[in-house]
């Protein structure tokens, strides 16, 4: 598939990207082999690899609690979640793919330490409520923003997020169920509860970036409809929907701050960006155990990887020999 | 070592009334490998019944773009008479036909008969043109694995996705105060 990336500089760069800005304002999808910009390309590739990364890394905090889990029950929800991001992973890393970049070079961007991925996943899970606190906040605000990418202009990407949406929407159903179950039960459960709301709420609020002033490449990427809608928005929707339902099931919002505007909008309190610049920086509480972890399994499948090169092999040469 | 391996596209069929679809790639060693693999990430969840992979680099594949630009050579080139026992290869065709919506894709047409893969898209041309195809892709059909079509390994392949409730999202729905209670309203993609 010889892909077309546009630099500014190509003779036919303006005409072709006037033609592209048209499609995607019919509401055309892009689709590899088309046209595009490098510079949509190469946001595409950050976006969905750092994206990718997330789904892999996130197995990390909940796959920790897999054979802690309180029931049979409750680990199978879990067992199933976990392998969930796995496959999330998976999908996105092909449709960063289609971009022309290999999944290995991503992989190694990850395990060399190179890549980002969602902070949220550098702070670690310490009680069982926070395995349902994940699943109603953080996978809740997670859904907020593929749901906004699910409408974007680039077709595998959007595929991904629609297939993603769905699963992701049963992670966070299961997530409140067990919040809310808890929120009802002994005194010692709702205070795992709010313990739990305590310390994931203000991460949770900073997975959609920083505000709209401080976004430097929102403007581009709503240009080409790679987002939707912008950090500040996605985030409003967020808090909207969760607030109102933390407070109804008895529990607190940890922002004194809170409270509702005259158009019916959750306004939160000053978000400690500092906190989040730092994590980002790699200096989150869980940084640097979580690529060691990820590492260590890469290392420990290694057997896995060549089995099966050496099966394959044989495979091969016995069509061959026919 | 090479985590890489080759790529695999993959191709779902949800039900028996639906064309096999492009849904997406995997990486794998081996065709069963990759059908497994394929299994594993694209029917977790989604009906199915059937998938098809195929190694990436075995695709013939053209955008209506590429064919405007640089239109196939004419006519197969016809390495051997037939009168010295050529025999024609046979191709599948697949086609994309819409860009409008996110969940639109390469689609399974049919099969032809033809010398090589440019003949096979001028053939497919002629016999899949009642609709104007955005792409088409054309794959020799022995390069095809294909999950058993028995009913024991469809059903242990697929059944599982749909059996399991408690990974379903309607069965947690009427837990709580229901999230419309709360939503100043939505916008929703097309769903699978």
């Amino acid at each position: 598939m010889p892909a077309k990336y546009g630099l500014p500089s190509d003779p036919d760069y303006s005409l072709r990207l006037a033609e592209f800005e048209a499609r995607i304002g019919r509401g055309e999808k892009i689709e590899p082999g088309d046209w595009m910009p490098e510079e949509y390309r190469r946001q595409l590739i950050r976006m969905i690899s750092q994206h990718a990364h997330s789904e892999v890394v996130g197995m990390l905090p909940e796959g920790a609690w897999i054979n802690r889990a309180p029931t049979l029950k409750r680990k199978m929800i879990l067992i199933a979640k976990v392998q969930d991001e796995a496959g999330h992973g998976q999908y996105l890393y092909h449709a960063a793919e289609t971009l022309g970049v290999s999944r290995e070079a991503m992989l190694e961007a990850l395990l060399s330490g190179k890549a980002k991925y969602s902070s949220i996943f550098n702070y670690p899970t310490l009680t069982w409520a926070d395995i349902g606190t994940i699943g109603w906040l953080v996978d809740g605000a997670a859904i907020k923003n593929q749901t906004m990418l699910a409408a974007g202009s680039y077709g595998p990407y959007s595929r991904a997020m629609v297939r993603i949406c769905a699963e992701e929407a049963f992670h966070h159903k299961q997530g409140k169920e067990m919040v809310l179950f808890y929120a009802r039960g002994s005194e010692k459960q709702r205070q795992m509860a709010q313990d739990a709301i305590n310390r994931w709420w203000w991460p949770a609020l900073m997975m959609m970036g920083p505000h709209d002033a401080d976004s430097p490449n929102s403007e581009v990427l709503t240009r080409w409809g790679i987002k939707t809608k912008s950090n500040d928005t996605v985030r409003q929707e967020f808090i909207n929907e969760h607030a109102p339902e933390i407070l109804d099931a008895g529990l607190q919002v940890p922002d004194p701050d809170l409270h509702q505007d005259d158009k019916g909008n959750w306004v939160h309190g000053p978000i400690n960006w500092d906190e989040f610049w730092q994590v980002v920086g790699g200096n989150g509480p869980m940084n640097k155990e979580r690529l060691e972890a990820r590492r260590k399994a890469h290392d420990e499948g290694a057997w896995v990887r060549s089995a099966l090169e050496t099966y394959a092999a044989k495979l091969q040469k016995a069509t061959v020999a026919v | 070592m090479d985590t890489q391996w080759p790529r695999w596209e993959v191709f779902k069929q949800d039900t028996p009334a639906k064309p096999h679809q492009a849904v997406g790639s995997v990486h794998a060693a081996d065709p069963q490998h990759a059908l497994l693999t394929a299994r594993n990430i694209f029917a977790r969840r989604p009906q199915a019944i059937s998938m098809w992979v195929v190694r990436a680099e075995d695709i013939f594949s053209w955008t209506k773009e590429e064919l405007a630009e640089n239109p196939p050579p004419e006519a197969a080139k016809q390495t051997e008479p037939l009168a010295y026992g050529f025999q024609p290869l046979t191709f599948c065709v697949f086609r994309k036909t819409s860009h409008k919506r996110s969940m639109t894709f390469v689609d399974y047409v049919g099969e032809v008969s033809a010398s090589s893969p440019e003949d096979a898209l001028k053939q497919a041309q002629q016999q899949f043109g009642d609709v104007e195809a955005l792409a088409w892709w054309i794959v020799p059909t022995d390069r095809l694995a294909k999950s058993d079509p028995g009913s024991e390994t469809v059903e242990s392949w697929f059944a599982p996705a749909t059996d399991k409730t408690y990974k379903q999202q309607q069965y947690y729905a009427t837990i709580g105060s229901h999230v419309s209670k709360h939503k100043l309203g939505r916008e929703t993609d097309d769903e699978e």
